[in-house]
């Protein structure tokens, strides 16, 4: 019925990885990450209007999910949404690459969830989906000087954390 | 060498020709090497490939595929992008709403755009031309409510019908629709406009525009008279 409509949900389908995979980073556990992504999926057909065509739809959609982060964070009870799950629900994602290698999902995971809640935001963007300083620092709404100190100071904890 | 250069360097920020540099003198410098394929690994490790590879759920799937897109955008898509929506739709009406023209379900023969403007047509042209509020509902059609004239001195009139309601002035010749809501498909059956209550939407947009009081049944009939012209 409206072909570019068909176009633009065709791109998120296209963009649901990156989105679960992000949204796994902030939230620490694929239950919360893909809830995460149903809201902000919801969110962004809803707010379409609000969408420069032309413009990135990652970036947007990827800010879109921090924000939602951030709300439900606020409104929900820290100690829940902070939860370190159970291996059962890493299971299903701890494939076999994982398994060779001698870090799992769960160890990554972890590992961030420890992070400042700022650090990890600037980490799943950079580090984790591999967008520049600047795609990431405009997503973040902050200046690029302070996404990389953010970054420099994960990276010594999270160095710790996943060893070598 | 600094740690925040060879950072930018294993995340690819730095200029071609300074990463080159480094890549060439990192043959030379073991503990630099050691550092930066350390933070190599961190990057892979951080990957999450096994999210990326497997199939989204289904359920993200079928939510993009389908949740309800933002009926201002379809707007948009027919009408362009330089729209003035705040002449339309006052701002944070939320009561909604999928519009018209053809971009829900079938048609409404009532209402056409022209010129980025959309106008009343057929039964609802006629019922604003004709009907007096005052005169009571007749039982069928679209339902008339409040008459006023607005801020620029156009005569404008509520309406609604089973599927919408909304705003139009009469301007040139034409019924102007300024504000249109059209009952959500969530609502259901259980949103459907009794006769003197009006969508938080229009009631905000004739609050914005009208000019003194709403006409009384003595001025309504009197603008009828006059062809709706206003002043």
């Amino acid at each position: 019925m409206d072909a570019s409509l068909d176009t633009i949900r065709h791109q998120m389908v296209q963009l649901l990885p990156r989105l679960r995979r992000f949204a796994i980073a902030l939230t620490g556990s694929a239950a919360d990450g893909d809830d995460l992504v149903q809201d902000t999926v919801e969110r962004a057909l809803k707010n379409l209007h609000a969408w420069e065509p032309g413009s990135r739809l990652d970036s947007w959609m990827f800010r879109i999910a921090k924000n939602r982060f951030i709300d439900t964070r606020r409104s929900a009870k820290r100690g829940k949404t902070e939860a370190i799950e159970t291996a059962d629900e890493y299971a299903a994602l701890d494939g076999e690459r994982a398994m060779q290698s001698h870090l799992t999902f769960q160890d990554t995971a972890k590992a961030l969830q420890a992070l400042p809640v700022e650090q990890r935001q600037a980490v799943a963007l950079v580090l984790v989906d591999g967008l520049s300083y600047r795609e990431a620092a405009d997503i973040l709404e902050i200046p690029i000087g302070t996404l990389t100190s953010r970054i420099a100071r994960a990276r010594e904890a999270l160095m710790t954390a996943l060893g070598d | 060498m600094d740690r925040e250069t060879l950072n930018a360097f294993v995340d690819g920020e730095l200029p071609p020709q300074e990463m080159a540099r480094i890549a060439a003198l990192l043959e030379t410098q073991p503990e630099m090497k050691t550092y930066v394929q350390k933070q190599e690994r961190m990057r892979a490790a951080l990957r999450f490939e096994d999210v990326m590879d497997a199939p989204p759920p289904q359920k993200l799937v079928e939510t993009v595929r389908h949740a309800p897109a933002s009926w201002r955008w379809r707007l948009q898509a027919v009408l362009g992008r330089g729209f003035v929506w705040r002449s339309l739709v006052p701002a944070g009406a939320a009561l909604l709403v999928g519009l018209m023209i053809g971009l829900i379900g079938k048609p409404a023969e009532d209402l056409v755009l022209s010129r980025g403007q959309m106008l009343a047509r057929g039964g609802l042209a006629q019922a604003l031309d004709t009907r007096l509020a005052s005169a009571g509902y007749p039982g069928q059609g679209p339902r008339i409510g409040i008459s006023f004239r607005d801020s620029v001195g156009s005569d404008c009139r509520t309406f609604s019908s089973d599927n919408h309601a909304g705003l139009a002035c009469h301007r040139a010749g034409n019924w102007v629709v300024t504000t249109l809501v059209t009952q959500s498909p969530e609502a259901g059956g259980a949103y459907r406009m009794a006769g003197s209550q009006m969508p938080d939407a229009v009631r905000r947009a004739v609050e914005a525009s009208i000019a003194g009081v709403p006409f009384d049944a003595k001025a309504e009939a009197a603008a009828r008279a006059n062809g709706w012209a206003g002043r």
